[in-house]
């Protein structure tokens, strides 16, 4: 299905697909190109080895990652963790999903080294889905209190609920 | 007028205060309600927004509903030099011991008007970071429902401050400490 969308790509993301397929081969599980988005699936061990190709290319130049991130998908019994890194080439002008899969309680290697800017984005993906990044210099609640307890963006936490009544935090020592 | 100082219970106040020259206490009761007047047209709130509401709020202090009118547009950086506080947007958990630090900063008397629904009740958001109302944690004088309130709503909101202003009432009048003090016992 998604080789046949291949066409759909512009010819500098034609370029970056051709140069990535030859480069990585069977390491790239998956090809998918949705309304000239192209994506593509790695295994976690070669993760931070594709980043750093399409950093550190000359012809592909992928210099800014956009975001990182994570998704939860609870009917994947076997890897319901995924994280996505969205890398934006200024110039080229061209955009780049890479994608990789994890298991419950599985760790992934930081992409700090790489690009700095992955440092909030993999400690807010730790704080929302608990995926923990290796190597990461400071993995730390960002957005929640530090004593919060849980990872609030997966599926199976409550979206309703009071949690120690209206305040729902202890105040001591703060204020 | 002996009789009356002899039994202030049986007094009528407001016969004293029209009538009663010579009487002490006419003069401080007076001043007060000079005070409170004077203090109702330069009423200067702190500059604080927390979520979207914050951006009606700048609108109201722009040109089209200009607060200026009645010397509320001048919002200061500063508790320290605020008269009161409006509470614009959600209260996250992480954000009320910040918004608790601010409002004990402003000196007394001070006045805070709770700006939306979601800093009054919480709004849609009962889930895992957000207080469920600004009352939980701080006295509240005036509530402006919305999401967000009209700059109109502010507004009127504001003249119910003005009115407190002017009488001289609090909402943390007849409290000890203040909400979030009393949850974790101090």
């Amino acid at each position: 299905m998604a080789q046949s969308h291949l066409d759909e790509l512009s010819p500098a993301l034609k370029a970056v697909q051709k140069e990535l397929t030859s480069k990585f081969g069977k390491k790239l599980l998956d090809t998918s190109v949705f309304r000239g988005e192209l994506t593509f699936v790695v295994a976690p061990e070669d993760w931070v080895s594709v980043l750093t190709y399409c950093k550190e290319s000359e012809s592909l130049a992928f210099d800014r990652l956009d975001c990182l991130l994570g998704n939860h998908y609870p009917g994947r019994t076997d890897q319901p963790f995924e994280v996505a890194a969205n890398l934006t080439s200024i110039p080229n002008t061209t955009r780049l999903r890479i994608k990789t899969q994890l298991a419950e309680g599985q760790s992934l290697a930081t992409a700090t080294g790489i690009w700095p800017s992955a440092n909030f984005d993999e400690r807010e993906t730790w704080e929302m889905f608990g995926v923990v990044f290796e190597g990461h210099p400071n993995l730390e609640r960002l957005l929640l209190i530090p004593e919060f307890k849980g990872f609030p963006l997966r599926k199976d936490f409550p979206l309703e609920g009071l949690v120690g009544g209206r305040i729902r935090t202890d105040l001591k020592g703060k204020l | 007028m002996a009789d009356a100082l002899k039994n202030p219970s049986e007094t009528d106040l407001e016969a004293v205060l029209e009538g009663g020259g010579g009487v002490p206490g006419v003069i401080p009761a007076q001043l007060d309600r000079l005070l409170n007047f004077g203090a109702s047209f330069s009423f200067w709130p702190l500059l604080f927004g927390l979520a979207c509401c914050a951006i009606e709020m700048m609108s109201c202090a722009g040109p089209r509903w200009d607060i200026a009118r009645f010397g509320m547009e001048a919002m200061r950086a500063s508790p320290r030099q605020a008269d009161g506080m409006i509470v614009a947007g959600w209260i996250s958990v992480k954000m009320a011991p910040r918004v608790i630090r601010l409002y004990e900063q402003i000196p007394d008397p001070k006045w805070v008007l709770v700006m939306g629904s979601c800093a009054t009740s919480g709004n849609i958001w009962n889930t895992y970071n957000v207080v469920q109302g600004a009352d939980a944690i701080i006295p509240v004088d005036v509530y402006v429902p919305g999401c967000p309130p009209r700059p109109e709503a502010l507004w009127q909101g504001l003249e119910l401050i003005r009115d407190r202003v002017k009488q001289g009432r609090h909402a943390y009048d007849g409290m000890r400490t203040i909400p979030a003090r009393v949850a974790i016992g101090e």
